[in-house]
């Protein structure tokens, strides 16, 4: 272990917390992946809405999109011209942010079009000021994520043989694979149905009965930004940021040739702790909170 | 409410587009860089790409139209993962038999084989019962196919297998193409979902995607085939994506329910 490679670690661990929670946060904003499905479905049960409706694949393969499209711009400066890293990963976060506004935008207009018969109109001040937040979420998440492809390949040694679009869209995918599991349940379960008794689950009668009024006014998409950035987006860089932390910590600790046990134990061991954890906080969230006051026991399916 | 025009294509007419469109497109990518000596001519792959995409797309949304609501990337994802293994196939089995130039002809009946068995095992093994799956997936994959091929043609300025593996697979700028391809035929169908879907909305953002992946992989051609011709793939790819977009956004403003600046809910929701 040197200090240079705990550093390093850090740093990378640090990179992956921004990201995991700006990604979750872009996806909120948008009404993106799991949450999408009840916004789609507001409208063909008569809720017409203001919420963003930004369809683009799953998070992971939309963020695997924006995060090789950084990389490749920083991969051809770097390469090609011979541009500083730190530039080059400004750059190419910048044309990602370009990319994920216009797909963006043909989402919103396609999906809410595709639903003439429902009556769900298209608002142009929607894009007009919901589409920079998403953009500017998107710019922060590929330059980390470039960052940490760029430190893989070009700053730490031995250098990681595969050039950094591929790392990039392999970190994308994880990133979003991350953002969809952990933050969107903070934004789909909590935000889109806050009226419901805690435990309730989601009845198909609830399926698109989504809150669209606000505390004042009609619910937007930025609402639900302020909402998920004080949970849902931290959870998810914490998930995301230990993921990339915790597996590095143990490679940079013990050395991954001669102490390889050592660091496969430390992993075990990981794995381990965090599922005890998880055990002791559903049974004492099932303690504290009790069951759903309506409960009659299991019905079968 | 803009009284646009659309259009309407059938399956069969749009397979002939995406088959020819992006063989002649290919051949005329390699031979006129070949004939000149220079790596101008390069963006017509992308152009060629254009025409497969539009076949792919189109074959995407009659698969997905049958339910296949949270498949849709999944189903373009599969074809783009299919068309990876299909390039590289097709040209190195030409190179072997020292005949670059039927790598494409190669690469297109096997890519269109394989997706008919995979089509084939999704219905009789795994059970979707989907009528039109092995068409539907054949066409996928060929025109997924077709549309990775154009693209590395664009990014190498050459259909030799070697050149191709140097400049688009050891760069990983096979990514973005894996990743931009994929988007390309499964955005339009994903982004238009819903009751009121219409064919030529759906193809036209297609065309869209695919003039978005021109100026991307035109970026990338720059380290690859020199800054003058990759600036010239750059500049077409923008202004494909440019007359796309304003296309579909006036698409859009027809089959709206109603565009608004800005306003509350309609008055039958409030």
């Amino acid at each position: 272990m040197d200090a240079f490679g705990m550093g390093i670690c850090a740093a990378a661990g640090a990179l992956a917390f921004v990201a995991g929670a700006s990604e979750d946060i872009d996806s909120d904003i948008g009404s993106q992946s799991n949450p999408n499905s009840q916004v789609q479905l507001a409208a063909q049960v008569g809720n017409p809405h203001r919420i963003y409706n930004k369809a683009i694949a799953g998070e992971p393969p939309s963020n695997a999109l924006w995060c090789a499209v950084a990389c490749l711009m920083a991969y051809v400066l770097i390469e090609g011209y011979h541009m500083p890293l730190l530039f080059a990963a400004v750059a190419g976060a910048s044309l990602a942010a370009l990319f994920d506004g216009v797909m963006s935008i043909s989402a919103y207009l396609g999906r809410s079009a595709s639903q003439a018969r429902f009556n769900q109109w298209i608002y142009l001040d929607i894009i007009r000021y919901t589409t920079p937040s998403i953009m500017a979420h998107v710019w922060i998440t590929s330059f980390c994520i470039t960052l940490i492809a760029i430190i893989q390949v070009y700053v730490l040694t031995p250098h990681h043989p595969f050039p950094i679009p591929v790392i990039g869209l392999i970190w994308g995918i994880t990133v979003g694979a991350i953002g969809s599991s952990v933050g969107d349940i903070h934004y789909g379960g909590e935000r889109e149905f806050q009226w419901r008794l805690f435990g309730q689950g989601l009845n198909t009668m609830l399926s698109g009965q989504i809150v669209r009024k606000a505390e004042a006014g009609l619910r937007n998409s930025i609402d639900n930004a302020w909402f998920c950035a004080k949970f849902g987006g931290p959870c998810t860089g914490l998930g995301f940021g230990l993921t990339v932390f915790l597996d590095n910590w143990r490679t940079t600790v013990f050395d991954p040739v001669t102490q390889a046990t050592y660091a496969i134990a430390m992993g075990c061991f990981f794995v381990l702790a965090m599922n005890l954890y998880n055990l002791y906080m559903e049974i004492s969230a099932r303690k504290k909170y009790g069951p759903y006051p309506g409960y009659k026991g299991d019905i079968a399916a | 409410m803009d009284q646009l025009k659309g259009f309407k294509l059938e399956p069969k007419q749009l397979r002939m587009y995406g088959i020819i469109g992006s063989v002649v497109g290919i051949y005329l990518t390699v031979g006129l860089n070949a004939m000149t000596g220079t790596k101008v001519f390069s963006f017509i792959g992308c152009i060629a790409a254009l025409f497969a995409v539009l076949w792919g797309a189109n074959s995407i949304r009659r698969i997905c139209s049958y339910g296949l609501g949270t498949g849709v990337p999944a189903m373009g994802m599969l074809c783009t993962g299919m068309a990876c293994v299909a390039a590289v196939f097709g040209l190195n089995i030409a190179g072997r038999f020292g005949f670059d130039w039927g790598g494409p002809i190669i690469t297109l009946v096997y890519a269109m084989v394989f997706g008919y068995v995979v089509g084939t095992l999704c219905n009789k093994v795994m059970k979707f019962n989907i009528p039109i799956m092995e068409e539907g997936l054949m066409d996928g994959s060929g025109a997924c196919t077709m549309a990775v091929l154009a693209w590395s043609v664009s990014l190498s300025g050459s259909l030799s297998y070697n050149e191709i593996i140097a400049t688009v697979y050891n760069t990983g700028f096979l990514a973005v193409i894996f990743i931009l391809g994929g988007m390309a035929l499964f955005h339009p169908f994903n982004a238009n979902l819903g009751p009121d879907e219409k064919q030529d909305r759906t193809l036209i953002d297609g065309m869209m995607v695919g003039g978005l992946a021109m100026f991307g992989l035109g970026i990338c051609s720059i380290v690859t085939i020199g800054f003058a011709p990759a600036m010239l793939t750059i500049v077409v790819g923008f202004a494909l994506w440019y007359y796309f977009f304003v296309w579909y956004f006036r698409l859009a403003k027809r089959d709206a329910a109603a565009v608004v600046g800005t306003g509350l809910l309609p008055p039958s929701a409030l």
